[in-house]
């Protein structure tokens, strides 16, 4: 219902049918709930200005706690009139209400007059509020109503007891929470950073580099806050406040813990390039944030004299890599303790494994000392390609293949190395058995063929192993 | 917090030291480091192959496109020894068309997984950009990057991009493509590489992985075409002998065995 049908003394919870009859012409639409959701998000999201810790109050309510904040905006009343003025600039007509206790801001946003109530007349104000200002169920309400009880008054200076057992504990404890008798907490919609740094504009900016230059400038003052904590941030994030209400934010996280400005600069550098257009800044932004959500302990490494200085470099570019790409595409290949080749090795963020010890497998030292040439292939296929290979008797090593549509005539086979799968990971017990051999074609490429399954015994007679090329030799 | 300055302080210092005694000293000036191919090629490429340049690399068929990426990946390896990391950089397509890194066959080879990076992309231009990213760190040894495509995402204008970067960070570049391109290239030398049959252990084994290296380019000398096998125990190049790469040799049903394997 908006403000001309008010006008028109249609109410809230009228019959359609009654509202017709008053204005035969009246357009109607659906609620649409899901779109007020978002949109209640949305401004929650762009109250983030005020201060991090915000709570929802569906369907049409937002609880902010500004403890700490209102003095940076020059003081509670200031805030409020902020707060609405920017809101109604945005086409909405809100209701606030600043109070020690939720309860009260909740009921007097709603019910009462005043807008700020001072500290510790909490009561003052909650008591000549009518009862449903308590956020109580509307049967309560009107049960309460008919009882007559109409006022928080008249409820707080009766006996408790009788009113636990006529309408449950909820009704009391809603009292107490808007007196301030207990204490009741916000759920923030988003998570609270470890620190924060800001910069508001009177002028919106939207090029690109006022914006980097910007967030160098708040790293630097996040650098301070994190410095005297001993502290390096992990997760950053910039919360970017379109003047038209939006807002964007980027997030970039790093493999050390890092303070240093410049390098936060690059990192957002490398996610708005990443990003490109869907970060549009359209008039511009008017609030910059940039928050630490995650914070390390961060203590200063001894550099050596004789050893290389190249080791930050590193961790530098892989967080550039993994903020232009995701950190999770930069990876190392982390050996494993199985015998399965491809899942001999396992893929980790490199940012997660910053240094892999080489692996000390002295049987395998062994194995290569014999050979000449390398066991196991540069290139893996995974899933491996299936290829048409000939051999001369079903259970020897393959003389020709065909492999793309290329046919390869194998001048030089070595194998069978003979690999089992793992039956304590094989749920259904079909893995068969495989018989790996390193071939060398005419040509010299150099392939690693598999036949899968053992002839006469995992495979009946008259149907043929199949197989398979799994990687290929330099 | 004067790291800028510390830097330059702590660098002077090591040269100072290295002045004195030379084992404790930094590697190599930078300009100068190579990377050894045995002799004779060494001799065309005056000295070696330049780290701080880029380098193309590319299969005659696509089916040698493992030995291209296979001598990149060696070259990587020498380079890395001193000191410094790997970055391979790859399109999920070309792990699909051509395989993808295989941690215990790298090892073997000569390259342990511990000192190399793999980074996956989606396109091709990411590639490049990534690359030129990774040939300005001077922690790295090598970047390695596989193309896949035709020449329209690394042009002159890129390759000669890479070239800068190359000699600002120092690394060996080492551009990897699937097929062999006509079109001009900024790279310092242009190969042509196919797997070549190897010589046999003493046991009738698979021998030591053979290249048959054409260089097309060659902007510090003459080009020309060398056959050279890889030690990944020793970790360097070796000139074939001449006779191994006779063909007729591997018809025979039983070889012949030659002096200096196994």
């Amino acid at each position: 219902m908006n403000d001309a049908a008010a006008r028109l003394r249609l109410r809230c919870g009228m019959p359609l049918a009654d509202a017709r009859a008053m204005y035969p012409s009246l357009p109607v639409f659906d609620a649409d709930i899901e779109a007020d959701r978002r949109l209640l998000e949305t401004i929650a999201d762009w109250c983030d200005r005020y201060t991090p810790l915000i709570g929802r109050d569906p369907p049409d309510g937002l609880v902010l706690d500004i403890t700490g904040c209102a003095h940076l905006f020059g003081g509670e009343a200031r805030l409020a009139r902020d707060l609405v003025g920017r809101l109604s600039r945005g086409g909405f007509h809100a209701r606030i209400a600043v109070a020690d206790t939720v309860g009260c801001a909740w009921g007097v946003a709603r019910y009462g007059e005043q807008k700020i109530v001072p500290r510790g007349e909490t009561e003052a104000a909650v008591l000549p509020l009518p009862i449903a200002a308590l956020r109580i169920e509307a049967g309560i309400a009107a049960d309460l109503k008919t009882a007559g009880l109409v006022r928080v008054a008249d409820l707080a200076a009766r006996p408790r007891a009788p009113f636990a057992a006529r309408f449950g504990e909820s009704l009391l404890h809603r009292l107490d929470q808007a007196l301030g008798r207990v204490d009741e907490p916000i759920t923030p919609c988003l998570p609270v950073p470890s620190a924060t740094a800001e910069q508001r504009f009177a002028e919106p900016v939207g090029r690109e580099a006022d914006v980097l230059g910007t967030v160098e400038q708040l790293a630097q003052r996040l650098a301070e806050i994190l410095e005297r904590r001993g502290e390096g941030g992990r997760l950053f994030q910039v919360a970017l406040f379109r003047t038209d209400g939006a807002v964007h934010r980027l997030e970039i996280g790093t493999g050390a813990p890092l303070r240093d400005a410049s390098r936060v600069r690059k990192l957002f550098e490398e996610r708005l390039a990443a990003l490109g257009d869907a970060c549009d800044p359209g008039f511009g932004y008017d609030m910059v944030r940039l928050a630490a959500l995650v914070t390390e302990r961060c203590d200063p490494v001894q550099t050596g004299l004789a050893g290389s200085d190249h080791a930050e470099d590193l961790a530098h570019l892989i967080d550039r890599l993994g903020a232009r790409f995701g950190l999770r595409h930069i990876v190392r290949l982390a050996p494993q303790e199985t015998h399965v080749p491809e899942n001999a090795v396992a893929v980790v963020p490199a940012h997660a494994a910053p240094s892999l010890s080489p692996r000390v497998d002295k049987d395998a030292e062994n194995l290569e000392q014999d050979s000449l040439s390398a066991t196991r292939p540069l290139r893996l296929f995974e899933p491996p390609e299936p290829v048409e290979a000939t051999a001369e008797v079903p259970d020897g090593p393959p003389v020709q293949f065909s492999w793309r549509r290329m046919k390869h005539r194998i001048v030089q086979a070595e194998g069978p190395e003979r690999i089992a799968m793992e039956w304590w990971r094989d749920d259904r017990g079909h893995a068969l058995t495989r018989d790996y051999f390193r071939v060398e074609s005419s040509d010299g490429m150099r392939a690693w063929l598999y036949r899968e399954g053992l002839y006469g015994r995992e495979i009946e007679p008259p149907a043929l192993p199949r197989w398979f090329l799994h990687g290929l030799f330099a | 917090m004067g790291t800028a300055a510390s830097a330059a302080t702590l660098r002077h210092l090591r040269e100072a030291l290295a002045g004195i005694d030379p084992s404790m000293g930094p590697r190599l000036p930078d300009g100068e480091r190579q990377v050894s191919l045995g002799a004779p090629i060494d001799a065309a490429l005056g000295g070696g192959l330049a780290c701080g340049m880029l380098h193309e690399f590319a299969p005659i068929a696509p089916m040698h496109l493992a030995a291209a990426s296979g001598f990149a990946l060696a070259l990587a390896a020498c380079a890395a020894r001193v000191g410094g990391e790997v970055l391979w950089i790859a399109t999920g397509f070309a792990r699909s068309e051509g395989g993808g890194p295989y941690g215990p066959g790298l090892d073997q080879f000569g390259l342990a997984p511990a000192r190399l990076l793999i980074l996956r992309v989606s396109r091709a231009a990411d590639v490049l950009w990534a690359m030129e990213e990774g040939l300005r760190c001077r922690a790295l040894a090598g970047v390695v990057a596989e193309l896949t495509g035709d020449g329209e995402a690394a042009g002159l204008t890129a390759t000669r991009r890479l070239t800068l970067a190359a000699r600002e960070g120092a690394g060996l570049g080492l551009l990897v493509r699937h097929r062999i391109l006509a079109a001009p290239c900024a790279a310092a030398t242009r190969w042509a590489v196919a797997a070549a049959p190897s010589r046999p252990d003493a046991y009738g084994g698979l021998g030591r992985a053979n290249f048959d290296l054409s260089l097309r380019k060659n902007r510090r000398g003459p080009s020309g075409r060398w056959f050279i096998e890889w030690d990944h125990h020793a970790c360097a190049f070796q000139p074939t002998v001449s006779v191994a790469v006779a063909a007729a040799a591997f018809d025979r049903p039983d070889r012949t065995p030659m002096a200096g394997t196994g």
